[in-house]
């Protein structure tokens, strides 16, 4: 089904994204199971998210959304419908070919655990490119770099940083390789409220400095109200959704949800 | 306590199969070693029971040597002394017997027929069956000098039939006769199941001695009188120069004779399941150690809900347990099927070798147990006590560590081994020739300890250098990263397969050296105008084979040599008969003093390190026992070490006043100048057509032959270190399957920002690679440098010349580097096929 509003939404089914399309899910369902224990995550999802546009995801626990970012982002392949990334359809990539398009035209922000241990966080950084093969942009490099604000401690290892810039620079890779969509798995679960702002702040100037485009999923309203737009899931099915949020909006949003 | 530990290692079955393997297969070689020695001896038991005459008489010898293998003349007993004793009180019958070893027979083929080293022996047939040491089993007596019995084995072996004519050579001559009787082999003393050639009593005495007598008596006493006491009676007729033995003397003497022959089977099993076991405890110590990092929330957590230190302690010991219990069950098991093996083995030679049952005796399930728990336990301990120490509070920290002892206290028992190494090495360098090799051994394997100990702080430093010829791609990064992460993890995982290839590549250097040695030896001894006449297995053979070859044309001269066993101040040499001239010329020698010219005053030559060994300067004089007694022998001259002449040197003449026989072992044949060497060689072989055995070599071909047994050798023992390696090879799929467990999280990061499948099995590979090469390259720098110090000190003992075999080494490293990849190859499939979310899901 489709929310009414919705961007796109009146497109017809198996086409491309328009030029202001990043990514779409077309009829998108995640189902897990089968027969009386089936449990369906994910139901018939059909979503635009645009160019340069800072998106939320929100819900409660089990709405989907995760399952929804997962199934976006390459990680996880949907039951039924389609994911298009420009005009690839995610659904029909075999795994190298998915796992090359996450290298390459996706970036990824995880809640913890982001890094890896062995590596400083510059090579963190520049690890996609590096698998790839590629040398970075130095001029982009410099720029992400100096954003994060990371300074004298690029040449540490994850463990001696802390939470707030280990996410950071997990942040600084996930747009070190210009991709076509940065998401973000609640990126501030772990942090304190000081360091969110920091993390917030670093994807809300690159969507509104570099025009890069984000979809974050998060359960903190003061967290969705960083984005242009919020989407609100439960059971599996959009609900609404709220363009230029604050964060008394957004909880306006999830109490009727709730309610409704 | 062993309840959780149960349930641990049900939980972590597959963790804990690697381990259990490297228990198992230590145990196996125990076991296997106990249970073959017991089958064996039981075997004997019921083979030495009634087989034997119930008095036995034999000459008594100064030294105890087997007669006919070489130039000893073999000691034998007058006819006389048979009929005195015919008329002791109690004796029933007296059968004179002859046995002789040192024969050989020429199969179906021509060729001489393999015994794989046992030694074929031949025999009068007896007056009395009773008292015979085999037993007729088809066929009649053989009769006269064109007839001969043989023994079933070797008939069916050949695919001989009565009627046939059959090619024997004995010490004295070459023998062809019909076969007349089929016997059976050997029945009883220590050479039981040998192959055996029957003659008549008058026949064998001429085949076999060249002369009447008799190499034993054996006794039937009248039934119901004690056989100690006619044994008494008869030792006192016959004197002190024959030793009288009752059938229970024999058989205990023959027992205890056969199991030292096949005690050295054991003790070399036993040396293996050692190394096995230490090489298994790396594996044991590396996967403990991780487990208990990967639980240590889980074991915190028990500590916080009142576990004492002793009970976590316990929990992970009950785990080690289990796993030694089932790994010794299981190598038990795998050692009655090696024993079954080894005993198969034999019987499939068809040498006849006594059998019974397998023997799996209480003390060999002791100690399986005992063994393979033990060291499962001890190897355990560390990780389980660090287990302990854990804090309780560390249950609810994400970053649950086990604090780890700095590596000072290695560096310093490493440092201090190293010196221990250096103070051994100089001790060598003193002492020189075996008992300086054995000293070094010994510093090799504390030196291989020291690099045990110090190796997290080398692995630190060596693994960057190691892997920079890999490059700089991300996988290759991050799989180097990975192996520098947890030193002490790599640097173990590295020792074990370090201590197999240090071993090997030792053993290369020393083989190598021995080859070379022997080339350039034979090369200054042998000139290139000559031939050498051996037997093929080194047996003696008749005068008569040289006095033909000096009839060859273009034969100059034939310089026979004899060589039979002597002892001189306790130490086993053997001394040699040669022809005047013999060290002028055919065999190069360099006089370091005294004269040559002293051999025809009967006066001894010696190499250097003999007179070292023996203490011994030109005009001492010695003690020299040998068959026919002890005789006082002075030094003439000293000469430098020489592998042709190695022991103690007397002209012909001398030999034979000293007890040899006049049948010769080697003979240098030169060939005139200006002949061709080849035609001469073909004329001499065609003159030899009835001794098939003997081998007619130039320098080239004598020095092959001579490298042949290093070969061997070199075979035998490479193949059971390479169990070694497989091991250290377990050892290294071991962590990398543990650390992929352990990285989980890791990987599923990696696979979500865009690492692919093959960079994924790259990384794995190159931790691997790293792992190996590190073991592999401090193993051969270890291994050479053991190899050339033992080369150093041995250089009079036959390693005369160092050879570092570059190459084989080369490969060898290579080699390592491939058993890396292989090695990864199973863990970095469980990697690839992790999914990516519930991996990054994971605790």
């Amino acid at each position: 089904m489709t929310v009414d509003g919705f961007a796109g939404s009146d497109q017809p089914l198996d086409s491309a994204p328009g030029p202001g399309i990043a990514i779409r899910t077309l009829e998108v369902g995640k189902s897990y199971g089968r027969g009386e224990t089936r449990i369906d995550a994910l139901a018939d999802v059909s979503v635009d998210f645009g160019k340069g546009r800072f998106t939320a995801i929100m819900g409660p626990s089990g709405s989907g959304k995760s399952t929804l970012l997962h199934c976006l982002a390459g990680l996880d392949r949907p039951t039924t419908g389609q994911v298009l990334l420009g005009d690839v359809d995610l659904t029909r990539l075999p795994e190298k070919a998915l796992t090359h398009l996450r290298r390459d035209r996706v970036g990824f922000v995880f809640q913890a655990f982001n890094l890896v241990p062995t590596l400083t966080a510059l090579e963190n950084i520049t690890l996609p490119l590096d698998l790839a093969g590629r040398k970075p942009d130095q001029a982009w490099l410099d720029t992400v770099i100096a954003t994060i604000g990371l300074g004298d401690r690029l040449t540490h290892k994850p463990a001696e940083l802390s939470g707030g810039q280990q996410q950071r620079v997990a942040c600084a890779r996930a747009l070190v390789s210009r991709p076509d969509v940065a998401f973000a798995d609640e990126p501030t679960g772990n942090l304190d409220s000081r360091s969110s702002a920091d993390v917030l702040g670093f994807l809300h100037r690159s969507v509104r400095d570099f025009g890069q485009t984000v979809v974050m999923v998060t359960h903190d309203p003061t967290a969705a109200s960083y984005a242009d737009r919020v989407l609100f899931l439960a059971d599996g099915r959009l609900r609404s959704e709220l363009l230029d949020p604050t964060a008394d909006s957004v909880l306006d949003a999830m109490k009727q949800l709730e309610v409704g | 306590m062993l309840k959780l530990g149960l349930r641990s290692v049900l939980a972590h079955r597959l963790r804990f199969v690697l381990c259990t393997v490297a228990v198992l297969l230590g145990v196996a070689f125990v076991a296997g070693a106990m249970i073959f020695t017991d089958t064996l001896s039981a075997a004997l038991k019921k083979n030495f029971a009634g087989s034997t005459a119930d008095i036995t008489i034999t000459p008594v010898t100064a030294l105890d040597t087997t007669a006919g293998t070489t130039s000893a003349e073999p000691p034998t007993l007058s006819s006389g002394l048979a009929d005195r004793i015919a008329a002791v009180q109690g004796v029933a019958g007296t059968d004179p017997q002859l046995l002789v070893g040192g024969i050989q027979i020429l199969g179906s083929d021509g060729k001489h027929t393999a015994t794989y080293g046992v030694p074929i022996f031949a025999s009068a047939w007896p007056h009395d069956p009773r008292t015979a040491p085999f037993k007729l089993l088809d066929g009649n007596q053989p009769w006269g000098q064109k007839q001969l019995g043989l023994d079933q084995s070797t008939v069916e072996r050949e695919g001989f039939q009565l009627g046939d004519q059959i090619k024997v050579i004995t010490p004295t001559r070459a023998v062809t006769a019909t076969l007349a009787a089929i016997t059976t082999p050997m029945l009883s003393g220590s050479s039981a199941g040998a192959p055996l050639v029957t003659f008549d009593a008058a026949t064998a005495q001429l085949f076999l001695l060249g002369h009447p007598g008799w190499t034993s008596i054996g006794v039937a006493v009248h039934p119901g009188q004690d056989p100690q006491a006619v044994s008494n009676a008869i030792a006192a007729l016959a004197g002190p120069d024959v030793r009288v033995r009752t059938a229970a003397q024999v058989s205990e003497e023959g027992k205890s004779a056969l199991s030292d022959t096949f005690g050295g089977y054991s003790a070399v099993l036993l040396l293996f399941a050692a190394l096995a076991l230490f090489v298994g405890a790396f594996l044991i110590v590396n996967t403990f150690a991780m487990l208990v990092a990967q639980r240590s929330r889980e074991l915190a957590m028990l500590r916080a809900i009142g576990a004492s230190r002793g009970q976590v302690t316990g929990t992970v010991l009950a785990e080690a347990l289990v796993i030694g219990a089932i790994g010794s069950t299981l190598g038990l098991l795998l050692g009655a099927g090696v024993a079954a093996g080894l005993q198969f083995s034999y019987q499939h030679l068809d040498l006849a070798v006594p059998s019974s049952g397998l023997k799996i005796s209480v003390a060999t399930i002791i100690a399986a147990y005992v063994v393979g728990i033990g060291v499962t336990l001890a190897a355990a301990y560390p990780a389980a006590r660090r287990a302990g120490k854990l804090p309780p509070v560390a249950a609810m920290r994400d970053d649950a560590t086990i604090p780890e002892r700095s590596l000072l206290v290695r560096v310093i028992i490493g440092g201090f081994m190293f010196l221990m190494t250096a103070t051994l090495y100089l001790i060598a360098q003193k002492v020189r020739g075996l008992p300086a090799a054995i000293l070094l051994s010994l510093g090799a394997a504390v030196a291989l300890l020291a690099v045990v100990m110090t190796s997290p702080l080398i692995s630190r430093y060596a693994v960057r250098g190691l892997m920079s010829p890999f490059g700089r791609q991300a996988p290759v990064t991050l799989g180097r990263r990975n192996a520098e992460r947890n030193p002490r993890r790599t640097s173990a995982t590295a020792s074990a397969l370090m201590i197999s290839v240090a071993l090997i590549s030792g053993l290369v250097v020393i083989a190598a050296s021995a080859k070379a040695s022997v080339d350039r030896n034979i090369a200054d001894a042998i000139g290139t105008s000559e031939l050498v006449v051996s037997n093929d297995g080194g047996g003696a053979f008749a005068g008569q084979v040289g006095d033909r070859i000096s009839a060859v044309p273009g034969v100059s001269a034939v310089h026979r040599v004899r060589q039979m066993p002597a002892k001189a101040d306790t130490r086993m040499f053997d001394l040699r008969g040669v022809d005047d001239g013999s060290l002028e010329g055919p065999i190069t020698t360099k006089v370091e003093s005294g004269s040559l010219d002293a051999l025809e005053s009967g006066q001894a030559v010696i190499p250097r390190n003999v007179a070292r060994t023996l203490d011994l300067t030109v005009g001492k004089s010695f003690q020299l026992t040998t068959g026919s007694g002890k005789h006082p022998v002075t030094v003439g001259a000293v000469i430098a070490p020489n592998r042709q002449l190695n022991g103690i040197v007397v002209s012909l003449a001398r030999f034979t006043e000293l007890g040899g026989a006049p049948t010769d072992t080697t003979l240098y044949v030169e060939v005139a100048q200006g002949t061709d060497l080849a035609p001469v060689r073909l004329a001499v072989l065609g003159q030899l057509h009835d001794y098939p055995t003997l081998l007619v070599r130039d320098q080239q071909a004598y020095a092959q032959g001579e490298r042949r047994p290093i070969n061997a050798a070199l075979g035998v023992i490479g193949m059971l270190l390479a169990l070694a390696v497989l091991i250290a090879v377990l050892g290294i799929v071991n962590t990398l399957a543990l650390a992929v467990v352990e990285r989980t999280r890791e990987i599923g990061l990696l696979r979500a920002i865009g690492m692919d499948r093959p960079q994924l099995r790259r990384m794995l590979q190159v931790e691997s690679i790293a792992i190996s090469l590190l073991g592999a390259l401090l193993g051969v720098v270890i291994g050479v440098l053991f190899g050339a110090s033992i080369q150093a000190v041995m250089v009079d003992d036959g390693l005369s010349v160092l050879d570092v075999p570059v190459l084989q080494l080369l490969v060898t490293v290579v080699v390592a580097a491939a058993v890396g990849v292989l090695a990864a190859v199973w863990p970095s499939r469980r990697a690839a096929r992790l999914d990516v979310l519930r991996a990054i899901a994971t605790e």
